[in-house]
């Protein structure tokens, strides 16, 4: 009976990893822990609020929502009174696995600074996937994050969503079916990193020019893949097809509206430029990140349909980051009577654990501010709307019958600092215990100081 | 134009409410942690010409201001210990940076560097930091650098306590062994040590010393490093040394010991795996409660129930933060540290009277009778760092708590016909 059963798992599994495409995901869920949380209070994500409220997630998926739910035997009751109840918080700038801890240079791979343009590297090439950070964030309530390459370069590379369920490669990680994203930057540090070496660009107008140089190219690539796959079979035998280009076929994948643009950016009217960048090249740009004076343009950003993601609080670390105002969030949210699309994002190891206090922070900030804004509002900042720049909308982000089961249950209202997260589920399954002390540790973490022990074990 | 008229007059009577530096204030019905108990009462402080007059249990207090809080929670107001606070204005700016000197190490002083002006004064005093200590940049050397306290009033006639504490260095350098730092450290206490009131008395002696010491020459000290190398002995000034990795902790406490110093460590992420030493030890630690990053190789043991087990073991501990600017985000550290079994008192503590002691910051730190009236109301819970303060009070006076960034902030969302640049 064992052998037989081992002998179709290793067919099955052949099978399957046949059917994969390179670099495609091979994430698989851990064991379902199909559950009903009873009783417990909730921010769906979406904007709602529900009070002692029954959930059931099971085979992966949320099935129900509603009081007094009568629930099968076979799940498992999870008394959920005066706890809270959120989707798993999504990271949309994450540096984890590319900048990994310890910070040292071996293992510091974010930026491939060596050319302004680098549209052909990928994040996903980097993550170290023994990073100890995952875990952290993991008991942080994150259940999926978005990591990019760094800032130094006008386009920097492909960005990968990944699920925080840290394994030893990284296709075992990856969001399945998660678009790509294309990291892009403007301002201060482009300028410097290459200015600094006596190289374009060194000025603003040097960034401009180098990204549409850039989509000058790609329109030109683009143009020839189209031709050629417009051709007949028998014409296509005779002609050579265009040879494969990994910046370009990076960036006419953003033109064609396949990868999400990502773009690091800190001033108002640098965003206001790159808004017509992308105008005249006709692509769209789903999200700046930092942004820290969003607020100043916040009409132009919901207009466009564009998201920002932004620190509570972080300032005056550089010239382009000092006009920061702690309203910042609660402003791009509020724009056009309510559709702007703030996020709150960490682009930080210690920020990425607390997204929820920093949410709460910038809550504060809009009410003191005038506007009148709810918390189950504000969790959209850390939940639906990083899942919609990601891409990942349908699947996660908030919890809806039929979507996965990201959930995080809270010790107390997550808006709070004493908020701890109890557990946290990854399509329906758990993934971190605080009770039982269940929980990932990376190879990095064991027998580092102890042999006998765990990294942090007492 | 009617508006206008009334925002005046408002105006005015605020200012004029501000400067009667002579008359007494009482703040009413305050849940108060001084500072010094491990739990809140209810009480009324009477503030007079600057200082904390009174404070009472009973509501009989009067005073020509009278401010009713109706409960809510009066601290100290709270002491940063590790910040920048008046010599960087933008960190990656360096025309905005006085942090570093090309020419002193041990003797460099910040001090005349101040900036009262900087934005990062209003922005941490209105979240509810009243002073804070301000530190150079570390050196390469293992002792190198003075900070000075300073209190943020944003006034030029600087308050201010120069030069009262050294800082140093040790652990992982990336290119020559902490063993080396390590002994240069002790080369320097031990030629500090040396120095008597004569060889300082004038600069003329001091060149003798240096030239006589190995030591001082090879360093290239100059007469400011050798009177702080004095002072460190003389006035037992503390020493912070910023150090992370357990077997550098242990070190540094046999230099302490043996060198009878003020010893505080900074940092400090290993400090769990040698917590018996330190406390036994007597040495005050300033650590980032939120840091659960094993970030070095020399910070391997991070964790974030640090500052719980500190206060098990009887370890005075200050807070500091990792980013820049926002300093009185120690708020949200000591909430996290409470989140992960700190008591609320001990948090306080940290923030406030611990930092006064260690550093003999006199009259500062906590609320009782004689003390300056370094004090702050806070709208709610001051350890979750969505509250902020209704009313921070320095020296007794009631301060402004407007900043940059809430004129940026009303501009963009009031008057909203006008153009921005017409706007206030």
């Amino acid at each position: 009976m064992k052998k037989i059963y081992i002998l179709i798992s290793i067919i099955s599994f052949n099978i399957e990893a046949t059917n994969f495409e390179p670099y495609e995901s091979t994430y698989k869920p851990l064991p379902y822990s199909n559950t009903i949380f009873k009783n417990a209070n909730i921010y769906d994500g979406d904007g709602n609020e529900f009070l002692e409220t029954d959930i059931i997630i099971q085979n992966g998926k949320i099935i129900a929502i509603g009081k007094d739910l009568p629930g099968a035997n076979t799940l498992t009751r999870v008394d959920a009174t005066g706890k809270w109840i959120t989707p798993g918080i999504i990271d949309i700038h994450s540096h984890m696995g590319v900048y990994p801890a310890p910070s040292v240079k071996t293992s510091s791979d974010g930026n491939e600074a060596t050319s302004p343009v680098t549209a052909e590297v990928w994040a996903e090439h980097s993550i170290w996937t023994q990073d100890p950070q995952f875990a952290l964030a993991l008991k942080g309530g994150v259940t999926t994050f978005h990591v990019l390459p760094g800032s130094a370069n006008l386009i920097g590379g492909r960005g990968v969503t990944a699920k925080n369920l840290q394994r030893n490669t990284i296709n075992s990680m990856k969001f399945p079916d998660a678009p790509h994203s294309l990291k892009m930057a403007c301002g201060e540090n482009p300028k410097r990193v290459y200015g600094n070496r006596g190289q374009t660009p060194s000025t603003r107008m040097g960034n401009i020019a180098g990204y549409r140089k850039s989509w000058i190219k790609a329109e030109g690539y683009l143009s020839r893949l189209d031709e050629y796959e417009a051709k007949s079979d028998e014409a296509k035998e005779l002609s050579y097809k265009p040879t494969r280009d990994l910046e370009l076929e990076t960036l006419a994948g953003v033109l064609r509206g396949d990868i999400l643009v990502h773009n690091h950016c800190y001033r108002a009217d640098e965003m206001a430029m790159m808004i017509d960048v992308a105008k005249e090249f006709d692509y769209k740009i789903t999200a700046f990140h930092h942004a820290v004076e969003a607020y100043k343009i916040a009409d132009l950003l919901a207009e466009n349909n564009i998201c920002a993601a932004l620190w509570a609080d972080w300032w005056g670390f550089k010239h382009e980051a000092y006009d920061m105002v702690q309203a910042n969030v609660a402003i791009v949210d509020q724009a056009r009577n309510g559709t702007g699309c703030a996020i709150v994002h960490s682009d930080d190891e210690i920020g990425i654990q607390h997204l929820n206090v920093e949410a709460s922070k910038a809550l504060s900030a809009g009410l003191k501010a005038g506007y009148s804004i709810s918390k189950a509002r504000a969790m959209k900042w850390i939940t639906s709307n990083p899942a919609k720049a990601a891409g990942i909308y349908d699947q996660t982000g908030s919890l809806k019958v039929g979507k996965n089961a990201d959930v995080v249950m809270w010790s107390r209202n997550p808006f709070s600092v004493y908020a701890l997260v109890e557990k946290v589920y990854i399509d329906g399954a758990l993934a971190y215990d605080k009770s039982s002390g269940f929980e990932p540790t990376s190879d990095f973490d064991i027998g580092i100081i102890n042999p006998k022990k765990r990294r942090i074990e007492e | 134009m009617i508006r206008n008229k009334t925002l005046i007059v408002f105006s005015f009577i605020f200012f004029t409410s501000t400067i009667l530096e002579g008359s007494t204030i009482v703040i009413k019905n305050a849940t108060i942690f001084d500072g010094i108990e491990d739990s809140s009462y209810l009480g009324h402080i009477l503030i007079d010409d600057g200082f904390i007059k009174k404070v009472s249990k009973s509501s009989m207090v009067q005073g020509d201001r009278v401010i009713d809080v109706k409960g809510k929670i009066v601290t100290p107001g709270f002491i940063a210990p590790d910040t920048e606070i008046g010599i960087v204005e933008i960190g990656a700016l360096s025309v905005t940076r006085d942090d570093e000197s090309n020419i002193y190490d041990i003797g460099f002083s910040i001090h005349s560097a101040f900036n009262p002006n900087s934005t990062l004064i209003p922005w941490n005093r209105s979240n509810g930091i009243t002073s804070a200590i301000t530190l150079p940049r570390n050196t390469s050397s293992p002792i190198g650098g003075l900070g000075s306290f300073f209190l943020l009033d944003s006034k030029m006639n600087i308050n201010s306590n120069a030069d009262m504490v050294l800082i140093g260095r040790l652990g992982a350098s990336g290119s020559s062994s902490r063993a080396e730092n390590l002994s240069l450290m002790e080369d320097i206490l031990s030629f500090g040590l040396s120095l008597n009131k004569k060889d300082i008395a004038s600069d003329i002696t001091i060149d003798e010393i240096i030239e006589n010491s190995s030591i001082a020459s090879y360093l290239d000290l100059k007469a400011r490093d050798v009177k702080v190398l004095y002072r460190l002995f003389d006035e037992d000034l503390p020493l912070i040394i910023k150090s992370h990795r357990a077997s550098d902790i242990l070190n540094l406490i046999s230099l302490k010991k043996k060198y009878d110093l003020n010893l505080v460590i900074m940092g400090a992420q290993e400090a769990s795996l040698v917590i018996d030493d330190i406390a036994k030890n007597d040495v005050p630690l300033i650590i980032n409660p939120i840091n659960n990053i094993p970030n070095s190789f020399d910070e391997l043991a991070s964790n974030i129930n640090l500052a719980q087990r500190l206060e098990k073991a009887g370890i005075a501990m200050m807070f500091n933060v990792s980013r820049d600017h926002n300093y009185h985000l120690i708020r949200q550290g000591a909430g996290v540290a409470v989140a992960n079994g700190l008591s609320y008192g001990s948090a306080i503590k940290a923030l406030t009277s611990n930092v006064a002691k260690v550093f003999n910051i006199e009259n500062r730190g906590s609320i009782k009778v004689g003390n300056y009236a370094d004090i702050v109301v806070w709208e709610d819970d001051p350890l979750e760092p969505s509250s902020i303060p209704e009313r921070v009070f320095i020296n007794g006076i009631e301060t402004d708590l407007t900043t940059r960034s809430t004129r940026l902030r009303d501009r963009y969302t009031k008057d909203l016909n006008k153009p921005s640049t017409y706007r206030n």
